[in-house]
């Protein structure tokens, strides 16, 4: 399947490569300072509030809303030429951070500012996984 | 208590402006518009390259210590020059480093300025044509963007209006408000890159880019430069041109990244504008025309409200009453903005302040009364922002 996957895969950095791992595991993991109890995203090597460089990649719920999102109608990249219109969302997690995804398991046309969502693991490829999100039932 | 900054206010401005062809100018090299937009800035002033013993400059990300280049092209060896990487809130952070220079007795007459070739780079070649991002490919993206489709600063911008309909009921049309009547503007202008009439219809049924943005939301891709050249008031007296103040700057940076807290509905223009006024003493009511870095609709819109000419929430509202208009409340982007005149960076929005506050305009380009302007500039990944208060010299 990854030879006919078309768009592009993340490059991680030595620093990002255990999130790339943990999803890969179908983990979504995010750096947490053991001192003050922040989470961070993206990856960095210190606390982005106290500077402290003792933190762990937790595993954190998953769970968040769709703090914003956009609707792509024009290819940047060949790979997502026949996917149009499809989604980009930022996703706030509960535990604070936001990060970039698609929502997936519903039309364009339902996304709304505020929605509930939880992570699902897609496996791209042999070896990458992509974390995107999904309406939450119940929620 | 005065805001310390007070203390430069009013005491240097800008005597000269000048800018390049604008538009679709095949053939062009940044280094070259640039160059023609700095001599003619020089030449406005009826000084020459001798009298510039500073420069600060921006082109390009991807042309290394750009002011050296500049400054081999104009025959200046500068005592004070730097080139910046801020994005479009560089342009006036280099007239205010010019101020700092000039006042610390580092030089005396800067010139500073910023061109592109963006239209030409993507004329020359599919893949750029495809990506618009112009930017070296080692700046860009690896990971936690591209391979979820999110590319462009359409996009990014997007979200930003996306919340703010969701926060405020912000509206397509108001959106659309902003578009049309940049473009009433820069149909009056001989040198704008879009002069055909856009209505609310072609705008409502125009080709979506990344939704809610439409083709007409999005800034021009544009080749094209503009420079001013700034000394002080005392020198400027004796100098051709009417001078025009420098009264007031501020700057503030949500380095933290545009999805953080709601770097997205309250920006940094909001800190920034309150610099600028502390320091010029004045308030969104004292001004008569704005000139706003408009990349994107939206941002016309969040910037309204974050300078105070409207309330948080109401800008929408505000720009569909008419307030942009050359007669309406707050007269903006007189010679039609980034989305219609042409996209240099925020660097045309301060020529065309300048030019209104000299009054120099033909009548029907021309804000009455013009005796104070805002312009804002704003950029690197969206969190920067730069906010100048310029006054007609009495």
């Amino acid at each position: 399947m990854s030879e006919a996957y078309a768009k592009p895969l993340p490059v991680p950095t030595p620093e990002s490569q255990p999130f790339w791992d943990a999803v890969r595991r179908h983990e979504l993991r995010l750096q947490r300072c053991q001192a003050c109890g922040q989470f961070w995203f993206p990856p960095s090597n210190v606390c982005p509030e106290c500077l402290s460089p003792a933190w762990a990649w937790e595993l954190v719920s998953g769970r968040g809303t769709v703090f914003s999102f956009v609707v792509m109608h024009r290819a940047y990249h060949p790979g997502f030429r026949n996917e149009l219109p499809y989604n980009v969302a930022v996703i706030a997690l509960e535990e604070g951070p936001r990060l970039v995804s698609n929502v997936v398991g519903c039309r364009n046309e339902e996304l709304y500012v505020g929605m509930p969502v939880e992570v699902v693991f897609d496996d791209v490829t042999d070896t990458v996984t992509l974390p995107k999100f999904r309406p939450r039932p119940g929620a | 208590m005065p805001h310390p900054g007070a203390r430069l206010r009013d005491r240097y401005a800008i005597v000269g402006v000048g800018q390049s062809e604008i538009g679709e100018v095949p053939g062009s090299t940044a280094l070259g518009l640039l160059t023609t937009a700095m001599k003619n800035a020089i030449e406005d002033a009826g000084l020459t390259n001798k009298d510039i013993d500073g420069i600060i400059s921006r082109g390009p990300d991807d042309i290394y210590c750009h002011h050296q280049r500049m400054g081999q092209r104009l025959g200046i060896n500068a005592r004070f020059s730097t080139s910046l990487d801020n994005g479009g809130a560089s342009q006036i952070l280099a007239i205010a480093l010019a101020c700092m220079a000039i006042d610390a007795g580092l030089c005396h007459t800067v010139v500073t300025g910023f061109g592109r070739n963006s239209w030409s780079r993507k004329e020359s070649s599919e893949q750029n044509r495809m990506g618009v991002n112009l930017r070296p490919v080692e700046q860009q993206e690896q990971e936690f963007r591209p391979e979820f489709g999110y590319f462009g600063e359409a996009a990014t911008h997007a979200f930003g209006a996306r919340r703010h309909m969701a926060l405020y009921g912000t509206t397509k049309e108001q959106l659309g408000h902003v578009a049309i009547t940049f473009r009433k503007h820069a149909s009056k202008n001989p040198c704008a890159q879009k002069r055909e009439p856009l209505t609310m219809e072609q705008y409502l049924t125009a080709r979506l880019i990344a939704d809610p943005f439409c083709l007409y939301d999005c800034s021009l891709v544009t080749d094209g430069a503009g420079a001013v050249v700034v000394t002080s008031a005392e020198r400027a007296r004796d100098l051709k041109q009417r001078p025009v103040y420098i009264s007031g700057f501020g700057f503030h940076n949500n380095l933290r990244g545009w999805f953080f807290d709601e770097h997205m509905t309250d920006t940094a223009a909001k800190q920034a504008a309150a610099e600028a006024y502390a320091m010029a003493g004045i308030g969104p009511q004292d001004v008569d025309t704005a000139q706003l870095y408009d990349c994107f609709t939206y941002m016309v819109i969040v910037q309204l409200e974050d300078y105070g000419f409207c309330k948080k929430g109401e800008g929408g509202p505000f720009v569909a009453s008419g307030a942009l208009d050359l007669d309406g409340a707050l007269p903006t982007n007189t010679s039609g903005g980034q989305l219609s005149e042409g996209h240099v960076e925020g660097m045309l929005q301060i020529v065309e302040a300048v030019h209104q506050l000299r009054g120099d305009r033909p009548p029907d380009r021309q804000v009455p009364h013009c005796e104070v302007a805002v312009v804002s500039g704003h950029g690197g990944n969206t969190v920067c922002h730069s906010s100048l208060i310029l006054r007609r010299a009495p």
